[in-house]
């Protein structure tokens, strides 16, 4: 009779701790949300973007680790096709170009849907929506070279070419949409000297006088920051970059609604607002967490 | 291996372009490291003889070593602008340190009896130096030389970054888009002068070896 009565007491403290134990377990972990790893090319765009959805995610009570400034699109890719991260901000024609490998095309709706189902088959990658923002190739002089040549649009650019000197980025000169295009589309445009410098000092090579010519993109904020010209692309040679987070499959499946979240981010993005952001960075020198967060707050997308 | 056939097609469609890259990489690698060496051995041997400028040299070189190329070249770039003048600068500080640490290196710790007797015999400083300090300095400061090339050869791609072109634009350039095959036009041959430069540069040395014994 004893014990019986100190068996069942051990049993119910055996119990009673291996409740407690489970509860405590759960509280540990709540919700059962996924980590979330966010990758990022590496210029400030991509940063900005890629610590946007980094704190909106964090709003919504995800963990997540940030793995920006990754070097290029080849890395971007590769890290998101192998599991390593999980999410990247990536550019619907660069998609289409550089990634599926398929023909340019000019209508920004027709890019979306050929790189929505592109990378949904060749790898189980989700684009989300797209936001209005084209951070689009172009081609940007100062205001003086423009007015020196009276020069506005591409057309006028690939006669005056042999007496430029062209300060181009890593991949222009062996894209099929930088260079090559120019000169297919509008013939012409052989540049007195073409030189290959990093992104970050494309532009200090203009304000140098070291170039006169350098390959813009449609948000740099540089442009409204130092007033360069963007030559108009008159002929239609390049296809729309809106960007849009591209996203792990098997993520969304664990957890739907990062879909929706990140969702609601992208109408804001737009081209001017971007061009505002990016000009913060890299002209007013600002870090661009503190930047991301701001915009954010302001938007009421955090807290 | 898809990649690689791919990096065929594009040099043999774009073999000018290739051999001008070659060489400026070649030329670029070359003049930073006499530059280098230039610089480092004299400054070794005086501070090999001094333990004040010897210390204060080293420190110098040590506080060099942190600082990477990549951050030299865009400190430079605003007062050079583009192209090899900026990159030679970076190029010539990475590859200081090796010869300069192995030439301090090798002249102090020149046994001081084999001095002693030179002086005696009525050598003056100047026949000690040619004859007797340098030829057993020689291996050591030839190994630094080996090493800064290697190293050289390896980081002139960075010249790619401020126009001063080499094989590191079809790294960039592949890297950049996606394009393995690109990326190998710059990437194998870099990777066989860095070896090569290491195999090269230790011909002289072993033969000044065998010259000692």
């Amino acid at each position: 009779m004893h014990s019986m009565v100190r068996r069942v007491w051990v049993v119910a403290v055996l119990a009673l701790l291996a409740a407690g134990v489970a509860v405590a377990g759960a509280c540990a972990q709540p919700a059962d949300k996924p980590i979330i790893r966010i990758g990022s090319k590496n210029f400030t765009e991509q940063l900005l973007l890629g610590e946007m959805y980094a704190l909106i995610l964090e709003e919504h009570g995800y963990r997540v680790e940030r793995k920006l400034n990754l070097a290029g699109t080849l890395v971007a890719h590769q890290a998101l096709v192998h599991g390593e991260i999980d999410l990247y901000p990536e550019y619907t024609g660069t998609g289409l170009i550089n990634m599926l490998h398929m023909e340019p095309m000019s209508d920004a709706g027709q890019v979306y849907e050929a790189v929505r189902d592109g990378y949904l088959r060749e790898w189980n990658l989700v684009w989300l929506d797209p936001a209005p923002m084209n951070n689009t190739q172009a081609i940007a002089v100062t205001r003086e070279v423009a007015e020196r040549y009276d020069m506005y649009t591409l057309s006028r650019m690939a006669e005056v070419a042999p007496e430029l000197v062209l300060a181009a980025v890593p991949e222009f000169t062996e894209r099929p949409d930088g260079l090559k295009g120019l000169q297919e589309v509008y013939g012409g445009f052989q540049f007195r000297e073409v030189r290959m410098v990093d992104y970050g000092l494309k532009y200090r090579a203009l304000l140098a006088g070291q170039a006169d010519v350098t390959v813009a993109f449609g948000t740099d904020g540089e442009i409204i920051g130092y007033g360069f010209v963007v030559m108009e692309d008159d002929k239609g040679l390049w296809p729309p970059y809106q960007v849009a987070p591209v996203v792990r499959k098997e993520l969304l499946d664990q957890a739907p609604e990062v879909a929706d979240i990140l969702n609601r981010l992208q109408p804001h993005l737009t081209g001017a607002t971007m061009q505002q952001l990016n000009w913060e960075v890299d002209g007013n020198k600002r870090e661009y967490t503190r930047v991301a967060r701001e915009f954010l707050r302001e938007i009421g997308m955090i807290h | 291996m898809a990649a690689l056939e791919s990096a065929l097609t594009y040099l043999a469609a774009n073999a000018d372009r290739f051999w001008k890259a070659l060489g400026i990489h070649l030329e670029l690698a070359a003049a930073s490291l006499a530059v280098a060496a230039a610089v480092c051995i004299p400054l070794g041997i005086w501070a090999a003889r001094s333990p004040a400028a010897g210390n204060w040299a080293m420190n110098v070189i040590e506080a060099l070593r942190v600082v990477p190329s990549l951050a030299v070249l865009i400190l430079v770039f605003p007062y050079l602008g583009f192209g090899a003048r900026t990159a030679m600068v970076a190029l010539s500080i990475l590859a200081s340190p090796p010869i300069l640490v192995n030439t301090y290196v090798a002249y102090r710790n020149i046994d001081p009896a084999v001095l002693e007797a030179a002086v005696g015999m009525g050598m003056t400083p100047g026949q000690i130096l040619r004859w007797i300090e340098t030829p057993l300095a020689a291996p050591v400061v030839m190994a630094g030389i080996r090493t800064a090339a290697s190293e050289v050869v390896a980081s002139a791609t960075l010249a790619a970054f401020i126009g001063g072109g080499g094989l590191g634009e079809f790294i960039v350039n592949g890297l950049a888009m996606n394009n393995v095959g690109l990326l190998l036009v710059g990437g194998i041959p870099v990777a066989l002068l860095a070896l090569l430069a290491e195999g090269l540069l230790s011909i002289p040395e072993y033969v000044v070896r065998r010259r000692i014994r």
